[in-house]
């Protein structure tokens, strides 16, 4: 069985595949173990011969091999010399079944390392796959180093990892499983956790060690990168959940109504956002990524614009029945969702998504950063902020905090509290519009999408107290966070109803919520 | 309300005088003699008892937002646990009689009815299990409420998250109560086909009769002295107590009684229509009971009932001509209602003039 | 002796301290005036007293063994203790006749109802009106009104939150004259009053109150002259 090295001895292979089977598998063979280290055009070289050894193309004579350009062509050129001789008594070796896969190997070999696209060079990364044990690793490496394509390097890595990780030589094994270890994800530990059943993990008390430390170490840094992505999460849906309950609470506080239909202007909100994409689209293609930017400022208004029309309508009588108000404000959610599905329809809205909005960077282990979620908490939290800075630093805030505090004696101060109640309730309206943007890039968006954690931000505002918008922010943490941690325990309905036990037995100790403004009997 | 006028000392009058809920006793007894008698359509039966099965639920919530100022956006919840209860005891009944389990407990690959069924088949234990239940649940949350002082809106958006948790509780299929599907295919009620007319007339016949019972029962109730501590409690609660009155007691004993009212409403509704499933604790759908309630006219248990019989009437009416149409007309007859009827339809008919307190504080 | 004991009463909400170590002791057959400008914590005492708020630390000792900030408001009551609140609180729904039954409290039986009934309605001369639903009594009747309920109950402490703000120059006339008839020796009364004509006419002594702190006891006379209390509140 010839060895092969570098610089490859043309004559020697061209002898060997011209020679009986053992010498062909041989040579095949050979070619696969030197892969790694034959420069390219000897590779090439010889993936000419063996393409041609597999179509018949290859003919031998006593003192060397033709290659031919067609089957039972007359003539052809000399395996080594590249002179033109006569084939007429050249004999084409026929490929046995055993040949014939050592060939193929060797082929996918060559069109690893020396193919030009990659869609060729993946070919040949499937052939390998087949019979990936006899692969050896300085091949992997070599056409893993090399490439290009950065699927196909992912595809050649993990490939190589799963080589290494079933090769029978136990040091590189157990470099394997290290190097599996270094960069772990729950695929990683499923890889470790099925050496398990080998049976070298019987026999060989050195694997044994390594892959149980491996295994260990994946599990650990597993275990952190979920709790990370179901903080990650709690974060995001609490960001959602502040969004939708911050307008609600200020609502409440100033006026002791609860808006049911803040889930219908949250889907107004996302529904305007859609109408901005569809301009962009129109008018501005080239600027179509920044919608959602354009999109902010245009949902808050127009949502505002709403509610402060929802006020003026229906709300201003019903000031001093805080239960019919209730009803009033479902009925405007009944009108708003039959008004959208008539209008618009009930399918799913589609929406674009810009770079910065899709994908994700991986953190650690299985946790990745999603740009859309990042984009509510960013979202939310500049909308604390905003809010806070209305609330604190401008006249309507403090306008607001005032009325809500002692509506008689801001009155009696000259304060306009009609006035103060629709801004505010403009103001309110307008933070549901924002959530509806921050939501299109993560949920859904139909007529229905209000009615979906609705109650959840109800409990956000029953837990948080009136008129505190840290309060709100808290409880929305604590509500998103109790929902995101319960959930992979004991289901999404367990969840809910925890939550919501949690939040009847808190109000036992604190029937006015976390943070309650006092305010005059 | 009366109107003001003069009157010789004695027990408080307001006592057993409400023409209304009076005539429409004598209405309900009468239907049901009418129905036995002569019997219409099984469509114009059922129809009319499945009427009589909603104001009973109407005039359950009436007691405690007309008379004690909660607002229940959990009805449904009280509603749903007499009509699964129902449903069971119905199922568990066929299956003792003709040994066939009931398609979701095959559905789910068990072969016997779940533990927890046991004894359902007897009508008396599943009715009393049913007001029990009810009974229970609103206890444990109303003396969780009212004790730390839960009330107002709080208690109305409270009361819809347990409706809305309990709707996703049932929603799953490893309750043992059909899940998605609910419970259907009812064959038996007492022995008799279900489908037969004489089934169906007396249904309708003992729903009429009940609400024709529960009218008279809460309209005692209310004139009494019970009712004018309600009353009392609704415009001021903290008045009240500090007279020395218990109104957590108070509270929780209407609220007890007023679930339990909403659980033979779903026992009597069950059989009529043949079918329970998750649906029926959608929140909107304990919402649209207050909307019966405020649009015939809060705090008038005839308001309620005639609230129940019109909206729903014009549902099964609309939502099958024109079923695109039917949320706008809702929607627009419940503003309608809030904004310039606030005492409901009664206001149109100018039964009694309006007073001037009555609102405020709802 | 005492017919009530408040001893280094404490309250706050939040951050902010609305009652800081007050106490003061009212003597059975006292008329007791607890004056102070707005904010300094009157109402507040009065909502611990009955209940509604529950201190931070300090004790409301009624007679000898009750401490009212152990009970709730209903106990409050049933151990003979009345408010009437600033806003006039009567029953809208309910007659005249029903919301004095109301005030004699769940304990009364019938018949000693009917009768206690009857002679409320004299004392407050609403006798006349006795089944006009409350809702439609002019603003002096409710007071009047919300004067009788507190009396139904014969209370040994009856605590008055400006019973005749907004009341007319002769009404307050006929309500100071009524305070002194309510007086009796097993009777302890506590008002909270800013009208000094009135007090002056009805106290035996008086408490003043600033910033949740006891500033002054004693009678009207010595508070007129002391320097402090005209500072904060007559001087103005």
């Amino acid at each position: 069985m010839p060895a092969f090295a570098a610089p490859l001895d043309r004559a020697i292979l061209a002898g060997a595949l011209c020679g009986d089977g053992a010498a062909q598998v041989g040579a095949a063979e050979g070619l696969v173990r030197a892969g790694g280290d034959l420069p390219a055009d000897d590779l090439a070289y010889a993936g000419r011969l063996l393409g041609a050894l597999v179509e018949r193309r290859l003919a031998c004579l006593p003192d060397g091999a033709l290659l031919l350009a067609g089957q039972n062509a007359p003539e052809g050129q000399d395996a080594v010399t590249d002179a033109r001789r006569p084939a007429a008594e050249a004999r084409a070796p026929v490929l046995g079944l055993r040949q014939r896969a050592a060939v193929e190997t060797a082929r996918g070999v060559v069109a690893l390392l020396t193919e030009g696209t990659p869609a060729a060079r993946a070919a040949g990364l499937a052939v390998l796959e087949r019979r990936i044990t006899i692969v050896p690793a300085a091949v992997l490496d070599r056409a893993r180093d090399a490439e290009s394509d950065a699927a196909l390097k992912g595809t050649i890595a993990s490939l190589a990892e799963a080589a290494a990780l079933s090769s029978p030589d136990p040091v590189r094994r157990r470099a394997a499983i290290a190097a599996v270890a270094a960069s772990p994800s729950g695929a990683a530990a499923a890889r470790l956790d099925a050496l398990k059943s080998d049976p070298a993990y019987r026999a060989d008390p050195a694997f044994r060690v390594a892959l149980d430390a491996g295994l260990a170490q994946v599990r650990r840094a597993v275990a952190i990168g979920d709790g990370l992505a179901i903080v990650y999460n709690g974060l995001s849906f609490a960001s959602i959940l502040f969004m939708a309950a911050a307008g609600l609470a200020i609502i409440f506080g100033l006026m002791g109504v609860i808006n049911l239909a803040q889930g219908e202007f949250i889907m107004l909100g996302a529904y305007t956002t859609y109408g901005v994409q569809e301009a962009f689209r129109r008018f501005v293609p080239g600027l179509l990524d920044l919608y959602l930017v354009a999109a902010v400022p245009v949902a808050f208004l127009a949502v505002a614009l709403v509610g402060i029309g929802v006020e003026a309508l229906v709300l201003r009588h019903l000031y001093r029945r805080p239960l019919m108000s209730l009803l009033a404000t479902w009925a405007v959610s009944l009108f708003l969702v039959n008004l959208v599905r008539v209008t618009v329809g009930t399918q799913n809205l589609q929406f674009s998504m810009p770079a910065y909005v899709s994908g994700g960077v991986p953190v650690y282990a299985d946790f990745v950063m999603t740009w859309n979620r990042l984009f509510a908490i960013g979202f939310a939290v500049a909308t604390l902020f905003l809010t806070l800075l209305i609330l604190r630093r401008t006249p309507l805030g403090l306008d607001i905090r005032a009325v809500t505090q002692n509506r008689d004696m801001a009155a009696c101060l000259g304060l306009p509290t009609r006035r103060i109640d629709r801004l505010a309730f403009g103001l309110g309206s307008g933070l549901a519009g924002l959530a509806g943007v921050a939501l299109c890039p993560i949920y859904s968006v139909n007529p229905g999408m209000g009615s979906g954690f609705i109650v959840d931000s109800f409990m956000v505002v029953v837990l948080g107290g009136v008129g505190s918008l840290i309060g709100t922010l808290v409880a929305a943490v604590a509500v998103g966070g109790a929902n995101v941690l319960i959930e992979p325990i004991s289901g999404a309905v367990a969840a809910k109803v925890i939550v919501l036990v949690g939040i009847i037995l808190f109000l036992q100790r604190r029937p006015k919520g976390l943070f309650a403004v006092r305010r005059r009997r | 309300m009366q109107t003001i006028r003069a009157r010789p000392a004695g027990p408080a009058p307001r006592a057993v005088r409400d023409p209304l809920v009076a005539g429409l006793v004598v209405l309900c007894l009468v239907a049901a003699a009418a129905l036995l008698a002569a019997p219409p359509t099984p469509y114009l039966v059922n129809a009319l008892g499945q009427l009589a099965a909603f104001a009973i639920l109407a005039v359950s919530l009436d007691l405690v937002w007309g008379y004690l100022g909660i607002l229940s956006l959990g009805h449904g919840l009280f509603f749903a646990i007499g009509g699964y209860v129902c449903a069971m005891h119905l199922l568990a009944h066929g299956a003792s009689v003709t040994g066939v389990l009931p398609d979701f407990v095959q559905f789910m690959g068990w072969k016997t009815l779940p533990t927890y069924w046991a004894g359902l088949d007897l009508a008396a234990y599943a009715f009393v299990l049913a007001l029990a239940l009810a009974g229970l649940v609103a206890f444990v949350f109303g003396l969780a409420s009212f004790r730390s002082r839960v009330n107002g809106v709080y208690f109305s958006i409270i009361s819809q998250a347990l409706v809305y948790v309990a709707m996703l509780l049932m929603y799953r299929n490893d309750t043992g109560l059909g899940g998605n599907n609910g419970m259907t295919g009812f064959p038996l009620l007492f022995g008799w086909p279900m489908g037969s007319p004489r089934v169906g007339t007396g249904l309708a016949v003992a729903a009429l009769l009940t609400l024709a019972a529960v009218l008279a029962g809460t309209r005692l109730l209310v004139g009494g002295a019970v009712g004018r501590r309600m009353l009392a409690c609704r415009d001021d609660e903290i008045r009240l107590r500090t007279l020395g009155y218990s109104t957590t007691r108070l509270k929780l004993g209407i609220w007890c009684l007023s679930a339990m009212i909403a659980a033979l409403a779903g026992i009597l509704y069950v059989p009529q229509v043949g079918i329970i499933n998750p649906r029926v604790l959608a929140p909107d759908l304990s919402i649209e009971i207050a909307v019966w309630v405020a649009v015939g006219g809060l705090g008038r248990l005839g308001g309620a009932v005639i609230g129940a019989v019109l909206v729903n009437g014009l549902k099964f009416w609309l939502s099958a001509a024109m079923p695109e149409a039917w949320p706008f007309i809702l929607s627009g007859l419940v503003l309608l209602v809030v904004l310039v009827l606030p005492n409901g339809l009664l206001d149109l008919a100018a039964l009694r003039p309006r007073p001037i307190w009555l609102r405020r504080g709802r | 002796m005492s017919a009530l004991v408040v001893d280094a009463l404490t309250v706050a909400f939040g951050r902010f301290t609305a009652l800081d170590a007050v106490s003061l002791a009212v003597d059975q057959g006292e008329v007791r005036a607890v004056i102070g400008p707005n904010g300094a914590g009157k109402t507040t005492l009065l909502d611990v007293i009955s209940g509604i708020t529950k201190p931070v630390s300090g004790r409301v000792m009624l007679g000898d063994s009750i401490d009212l900030t152990k009970c709730s408001e209903a106990e409050i009551a049933r151990a003979g203790v009345r408010r009437k609140f600033q806003k006039p609180s009567v029953f809208p729904a309910l007659t005249v006749r029903e919301n004095i039954e109301m005030g004699c409290g769940p304990a009364l039986k019938a018949r000693a109802r009917v009768a206690r009934v009857a002679a409320v309605l004299d004392e407050i001369s609403l006798a006349p009106r006795a089944a006009v639903q409350a809702g439609a009594l002019a603003h002096g009747e409710k007071q009047w009104l919300e004067i009788g309920m507190v009396l139904a109950a014969e209370p040994a402490l009856l605590l008055l939150d400006e019973p005749v703000a907004g009341l007319s120059d002769a009404e307050t006339a006929q309500t100071a004259a009524l305070i002194r008839d309510l007086r009796r020796p097993d009777r302890a009364i506590l008002v909270i009053e800013h009208d000094m004509a009135f007090v002056e006419a009805i106290a035996d002594r008086v408490t003043v109150l600033h910033e949740g702190r006891t500033l002054y006891e004693g009678s009207m006379q010595g508070a007129r002259g002391d320097a402090r209390v005209i500072e904060v509140f007559l001087g103005r």
